[in-house]
C-alpha cells in the first residue's frame, strides 16, 4: 500500500448563492486521496458529494463561491489556478467519467473524431491518434473497435456508451479519474461489468480513481477508501472494511443498516432514518446529523463534535471522544441502531385459494416500427416488435407481485397495458373476472377507481402547476365525488400517508423525492382501489427514505387489503416486500414463483445472474470478475430465434438457440422457461 | 382549485396556508421592478386610451392652420401636423384604436390559437397534420394582400381589419401551443392523469394549458405592437382607419411624409408605440414568472 497522497482536500467550504440566501453546501471538507487507490464518496442526495467532485476541477455552477480551503494537487492549489492552468490539467492529468453518457457525449460527431479531439495537445499524427483511440476502446471491451470507432454515440447501447465514456477519459492517461455516479444510468448486469472494468483499469494504468455514488454496493465492491458525507460535511472517512464492518459514526451506521441488501432476514418493515436533511441556509452549530440521530444528546446540537482519528480515517462524533463519549458505542454489528417501526398491523396473508384479482393470460403488446407502405416497399413482412410476448401472471387479493427486469424488458409496457393506457395486440387481461383488455375508455373509467398506478418519477408524475391539495383530490373530482368535502378528504389522505398538512398548499417542485412519492401514494389511494400498479416505487429515493415509503405501502396493504403489482429492477428491495416475483427478459417472463424460493434457488440462469449481479454492500463479499454475466440486453428488433437469453447465458447449448423454451412448472407455484434449469439437490427432492 | 379553497368549512389552517401562497405570489409580483414598470406602462396605455376625450387638450380633428407644423411648444406639447391638428391629442385618440384592435385581436387569436394548438398537439397524427396545413396556409398569405382582397368584397372598415389581424396571427400562437403540448403529451404526469380517468378536455384545460400558456402570454405581449403596426399599415393603404380619424399608424405615416421638416411627429408618434411594447413585454414576462411556480424572481 502506497501512502503517497495525490490530492489533498483541506478545509474546503463552499456556498451557493440562491434566492433563499446562501446555501452552505460544503463545510470544512478535508480528506486525502491516496495515489493508486480508489476512493469512494458516498452520501445521499443533498450531501454535497458531487459538489466536492466538481470543485476539484473548478467545474462548479456560476453561483458557487469557495469561501475557504485548498485542493492541493502536487505542489499546486487547484482552487487558485487561473483558467488557462486549469485547462491544462483538465482532461490531461485529471479527467472525468460522467453519469449519463447520452448527454455527455457529442451526438453529431463519431467517436473517432471525439477521441482524437481529446488528444489535441499531443503532437501526434491523426493516424496515431486513431490507433491510440482504437487501443483504448479495445481495452474497455468494445468489440470490433476498428470499425466501431467510426460510430456515433446513438449507435451504441447504454453500456457500450459508458465504456466509450471511460475510454475517452482514460485516453490521455490521467493520474486521477473522477467518476460521478458512473453506473446509475445502467442496469444491474452492466453495473457489475463497469465495476470490474474500472478496477482493472486502475490496476493496469495505476490511475487513482475518485468515485461518487449513493450506491453502497458499488462503493463496497469497488473502493479501497471511503468518505461518508452528510448534508455538506464529511462525517466519517476510513478504509473500506473499517467503514462497512466497523462504522463509528451514527449516520454511517444508520445508512448501512437501511440498505435492504444488508438485511439478511426477510422483513416487511425496513429500517429508516426519520427526518430530513437540515436546511443548509442555517447550518446547526453542533453536529449536522443531531436532529435525525438516534443517539443524539442535548449537547449534540450545540457543540461541534470532535474529529476522532483512527488508522488513516476519522469520524466526527461526540460519542467517540470528549465529555460525551460512550464506551458502549459503537455496538456490535448485529445490533440495530436505527428506528425500526415494527408497529402497524400484521401483514395479511394472501389467501392462496381466493380467485385472482388480476389475471393476465398470454398478453402480447406489439409496436409498429415503420409505416405499412414503407414496410411493403422495403419488403418487411412483419414491421412490428414484440414489447410484451405471451405474458401470463395473476395477482391475488392482498398479494404483492413483483415484476423484475432490466430496462427494455417490457415491464413498464406491461404495467401500462394492464391499466389500459396502452393497447394490447393479443391475449386477455381479466380484472375481478371481467375481460378489460382493449376496453373503450368510457366503459373502463369506472374500473379506474379500483386499479390505479404509481409512476416512476415521484415529482414528474405530478402536474406541476397544481398544489398538493388539488393533486390528491384530483381522482375524487374526476370520478365525481358529490357530497364529499374535498378539504376534509385532502386532510384525510395527507394523514394517511403521513404527510404534514401544511404541505397541502405546496407545489410539486417544492417537495423532496420522498414527499412527492407520498403525494403519489395518497393520490393512488384516494378512491380506495383494490389494485395498485407501482412502477419503480423507490426510484429516485434515498436509502434512508425508501424504507419509509415501502413501510407505508405495507401498512396500507395490511389495512385495506390492497394488491400490489410492483414493477422494479431493485432486487434487494423486492426480497423484502414481494410475496411472489416474476422475472422478465425481453418481454417474456422467464421465471416466476414465491419470492423466497426464487431467491434461494433460481431455476433460470438469468434469474441467477440478476440475484448475483447486485453488488453486495460488503467488501468481504466481492465477486470474482468471472461471476459477472457478459454482454447486454439485445435490442427488441433483433430478438433471438431461440431462448432470448441464450447469447449471454453461460450454460447455453445448441438446443437453446433453436427454439423458444416453453414454460415448465417445477412446483405448482414455481415456473420457468429454460431448457436446462439450474438444479439443486433440494430441488430434486421437492419435485420428486 | 379555487372551489375547495373557498369552502367555508375549510379548517383555518388550510385556508391560512392557501392564502399564504396567494400572498406570496402577489408579493413576488409587486416587488419585481420589471413587473411594476410593465404594469404602470400598460395601465397608462389603457387609461390614456379610455379617457382620451377628457385628457386631450384639443379636439383631435380640429385644424389650427396658423399653427400648422409647429414644433413642441407649451400650447402643443407634441407639436402639430400639416393641417395644424394637435399631435398629442391625436396620439391619445389614436390609442383608442390601438387598444380596441390589440385587446380584441390579441385575446381572440390567443384563445383560438391556444385551443387549436393544444388539439393539434394532443390529438391524433392526422388532425395534427391537418391543423399544421391550415396554419401554414394562413401564414403564407401576406396580411395586407388578404386584407385588400377582403376589402374589395366588403368595403373598408375597422371590423375587417380586426378579422384579418385575428386570422393571420392565430398560426403563431397555434404553433407555439402545439409544440409545447407535443412535449407534454408523453410526460408521466399526463399519463398519470389518464390512468386516473381524466377526460381529454380536463387534461387539456386543467393540466396542459397552465403549462403552455406562459410562452403564449409573452408572445401575446409582443404581438400587441405587431397588431398595432398591421393596423397602421392597413390604415395607410386606406383600408383600415379612415381619415380624419386618428390612429398611431396614420400619425406615423403622415409624419413620415414630412420627416425632414417636422421630425417630432414621427418621434412623438413612435414613443407611445415603444412604451406600449416595453410595457406589455415586461408585464408578459412578469406574469409568466408568477404563473410558473418553478421560477423565482431575480433572474
Amino acid at each position: 500500500m502506497t501512502k503517497d497522497i495525490l490530492l489533498n482536500i483541506e478545509g474546503l467550504s463552499l456556498d451557493f448563492r440562491t434566492n433563499r440566501g446562501r446555501v452552505k453546501a460544503l463545510r470544512d471538507i478535508s480528506f486525502p486521496v491516496q495515489k493508486g487507490r480508489i476512493l469512494g464518496i458516498v452520501g445521499e442526495s443533498g450531501s454535497g458529494k458531487s459538489t466536492v467532485l466538481w470543485s476539484i476541477l473548478g467545474l462548479l455552477a456560476g453561483n458557487a463561491e469557495v469561501t475557504a480551503g485548498r485542493v492541493d494537487y502536487g505542489a499546486r492549489d487547484l482552487l487558485t489556478l487561473d483558467a488557462q492552468a486549469l485547462r491544462a490539467i483538465r482532461g490531461e492529468e485529471i479527467s472525468v467519467v460522467f453519469q449519463d453518457p447520452m448527454t455527455s457525449q457529442i451526438p453529431v460527431l463519431p467517436y473517432a473524431r471525439q477521441m482524437s479531439d481529446i488528444l489535441y495537445r499531443r503532437s501526434m499524427s491523426e493516424a496515431d491518434k486513431r490507433k491510440a483511440a482504437i487501443d483504448m476502446l479495445r481495452r474497455v471491451g468494445i468489440p470490433d473497435p476498428d470499425s466501431r470507432i467510426d460510430a456515433y454515440p446513438h449507435q451504441f447501447s447504454g453500456g457500450m456508451r459508458q465504456r466509450a465514456g471511460i475510454a475517452m477519459s482514460m485516453l490521455t492517461g490521467p493520474n486521477l479519474l473522477l467518476a460521478d455516479e458512473p453506473t446509475t444510468a445502467l442496469d444491474v448486469t452492466m453495473e457489475a461489468q463497469m465495476i470490474g472494468l474500472m478496477r482493472g483499469l486502475r490496476d493496469d494504468f495505476d490511475t487513482t480513481i475518485v468515485v461518487v455514488s449513493h450506491n453502497l454496493g458499488l462503493i463496497a465492491e469497488m473502493c479501497d477508501d471511503v468518505v461518508v458525507m452528510y448534508a455538506g460535511e464529511v462525517v466519517e472517512t476510513g478504509e473500506v472494511h473499517e467503514i462497512f464492518h466497523n462504522a463509528r459514526h451514527p449516520y454511517t451506521r444508520a445508512l448501512l443498516e437501511c440498505d435492504p441488501a444488508r438485511i439478511a432476514e426477510v422483513s416487511r418493515k425496513l429500517p429508516v432514518i426519520p427526518g430530513d436533511i437540515p436546511d443548509l441556509t442555517r447550518p446547526l452549530p453542533g453536529c449536522i446529523f443531531a436532529d435525525r440521530c438516534q443517539k443524539a444528546m442535548p449537547d449534540c446540537a450545540k457543540v461541534a463534535p470532535p474529529m476522532v482519528a483512527r488508522g488513516g480515517g476519522m469520524a466526527r462524533c461526540h460519542l467517540l471522544e470528549g465529555p460525551l463519549a460512550d464506551a458502549s458505542w459503537p455496538p456490535p454489528a448485529d445490533v440495530v441502531t436505527v428506528g425500526r417501526d415494527l408497529g402497524g398491523l400484521a401483514p395479511v396473508k394472501a389467501r392462496s385459494d381466493a380467485p385472482p384479482l388480476l389475471e393476465v393470460h398470454d398478453l402480447n403488446v406489439r409496436f409498429r416500427t415503420m409505416g405499412p407502405l414503407k414496410a411493403r416497399l422495403n419488403g418487411v413482412s412483419d414491421p412490428f416488435v414484440d414489447a410484451v410476448l405471451d405474458v401470463s401472471l395473476d395477482v391475488k387479493p392482498g398479494e404483492t407481485l413483483a415484476l423484475v427486469g432490466e430496462s427494455g424488458s417490457g415491464k413498464t409496457t406491461l404495467g401500462r397495458t394492464i391499466l389500459n393506457l396502452q393497447g394490447a395486440s393479443g391475449g386477455t387481461v381479466r380484472f375481478d373476472g371481467r375481460d378489460i383488455a382493449g376496453m373503450a375508455e368510457g366503459q373502463f373509467k369506472p374500473l379506474r377507481r379500483d386499479m390505479t398506478m404509481m409512476f416512476q418519477d415521484p415529482v414528474g408524475s405530478l402536474s406541476p402547476r397544481k398544489s398538493v391539495r388539488a393533486l390528491i383530490t384530483e381522482p375524487l373530482v374526476i370520478h365525481g365525488a358529490q357530497g364529499r368535502d374535498l378539504d376534509t378528504e385532502a386532510e384525510r389522505l395527507a394523514d394517511m400517508v403521513r404527510l404534514p398538512r401544511s404541505f397541502l398548499s405546496r407545489y410539486p417542485h417544492e417537495l423532496s423525492g420522498g414527499q412527492a412519492r407520498r403525494v403519489g401514494v395518497a393520490r393512488a389511494l384516494a378512491l380506495n382501489p383494490r389494485l395498485i400498479v407501482a412502477d419503480e416505487p423507490t426510484a429516485g429515493l434515498d436509502v434512508s427514505v425508501q424504507g419509509e415509503i415501502l413501510n407505508l405501502m405495507a401498512d396500507l396493504q395490511a389495512e385495506h387489503g390492497l394488491s400490489y403489482l410492483i414493477i422494479t429492477h431493485n432486487l434487494p428491495v423486492v426480497r423484502h416486500i414481494a410475496d411472489r416475483i416474476a422475472i422478465m427478459y425481453l418481454g417474456r417472463i422467464v421465471e416466476d414463483g414465491p419470492a423466497a424460493k426464487v431467491f434461494a434457488r433460481p431455476a433460470h440462469p438469468y434469474t441467477r445472474a440478476l440475484v448475483e449481479g447486485v453488488p453486495q454492500p460488503d467488501p468481504d463479499r466481492r465477486r470474482p470478475p468471472t461471476a459477472v454475466i457478459e454482454g447486454e440486453v439485445p435490442s427488441l428488433l433483433r430478438r433471438p430465434k431461440g431462448c432470448d437469453f441464450a447469447a449471454r447465458c453461460p450454460l447455453a447449448q445448441d438446443a437453446c438457440h433453436a427454439a423458444k423454451p416453453r414454460h415448465t412448472h417445477i412446483a405448482p407455484d414455481h415456473r420457468h422457461a429454460c431448457l436446462f434449469p439450474l438444479r439443486t439437490p433440494s430441488d430434486l427432492t421437492e419435485t420428486a | 382549485m379555487s372551489a375547495p379553497l373557498s369552502d367555508p368549512a375549510a379548517p383555518a389552517e388550510i385556508r391560512e396556508s392557501a392564502s399564504r401562497e396567494r400572498r406570496e405570489k402577489l408579493w413576488r409580483f409587486l416587488t419585481d421592478w420589471q413587473a411594476m414598470a410593465g404594469l404602470v406602462l400598460v395601465v397608462l396605455f389603457f387609461a390614456s386610451a379610455i379617457f382620451a376625450p377628457w385628457l386631450a387638450p384639443y379636439d383631435p380633428n380640429a385644424m389650427d392652420i396658423p399653427a400648422r407644423m409647429s414644433g413642441p411648444t407649451w400650447a402643443h406639447i407634441a407639436g402639430t401636423d400639416q393641417l395644424g391638428r394637435d399631435t398629442f391629442s391625436r396620439i391619445l385618440h389614436g390609442g383608442r384604436v390601438a387598444l380596441y384592435i390589440s385587446a380584441i385581436g390579441v385575446s381572440a387569436s390567443l384563445s383560438i390559437g391556444l385551443v387549436l394548438g393544444m388539439i393539434a398537439g394532443y390529438g391524433p397524427r392526422w388532425l395534427d397534420n391537418l391543423m399544421l396545413l391550415m396554419f401554414d396556409a394562413v401564414r403564407s398569405f401576406p396580411a395586407v394582400i388578404l386584407a385588400l382582397a377582403t376589402v374589395a368584397l366588403t368595403g373598408p372598415s375597422l371590423t375587417v381589419v380586426l378579422a384579418i389581424v385575428i386570422l393571420t396571427t392565430i398560426p403563431s400562437y397555434g404553433r407555439v401551443a402545439r409544440t409545447a403540448t407535443l412535449a407534454l403529451r408523453h410526460t408521466e404526469f399526463i399519463l398519470a392523469e389518464r390512468s386516473l380517468g381524466a377526460s381529454t378536455p380536463r387534461i387539456l384545460f386543467q393540466h396542459i394549458m397552465p403549462n403552455v400558456i406562459g410562452p403564449l402570454l409573452i408572445l401575446a405581449a409582443m404581438e400587441v405592437p405587431v397588431v398595432v403596426s398591421i393596423e397602421a399599415g392597413l390604415s395607410f393603404l386606406g383600408i383600415g382607419v379612415l381619415p380624419p380619424q386618428a390612429s398611431w399608424g396614420t400619425i406615423l405615416n403622415e409624419g413620415y411624409l414630412v420627416i425632414r421638416d417636422a421630425p417630432w411627429m414621427v418621434i412623438a408618434g413612435g414613443i407611445p408605440l415603444i412604451l406600449t411594447t416595453l410595457g406589455f413585454t415586461f408585464l408578459g414576462e412578469a406574469l409568466r414568472d408568477v404563473f410558473d411556480p418553478r421560477m423565482g424572481r431575480g433572474r
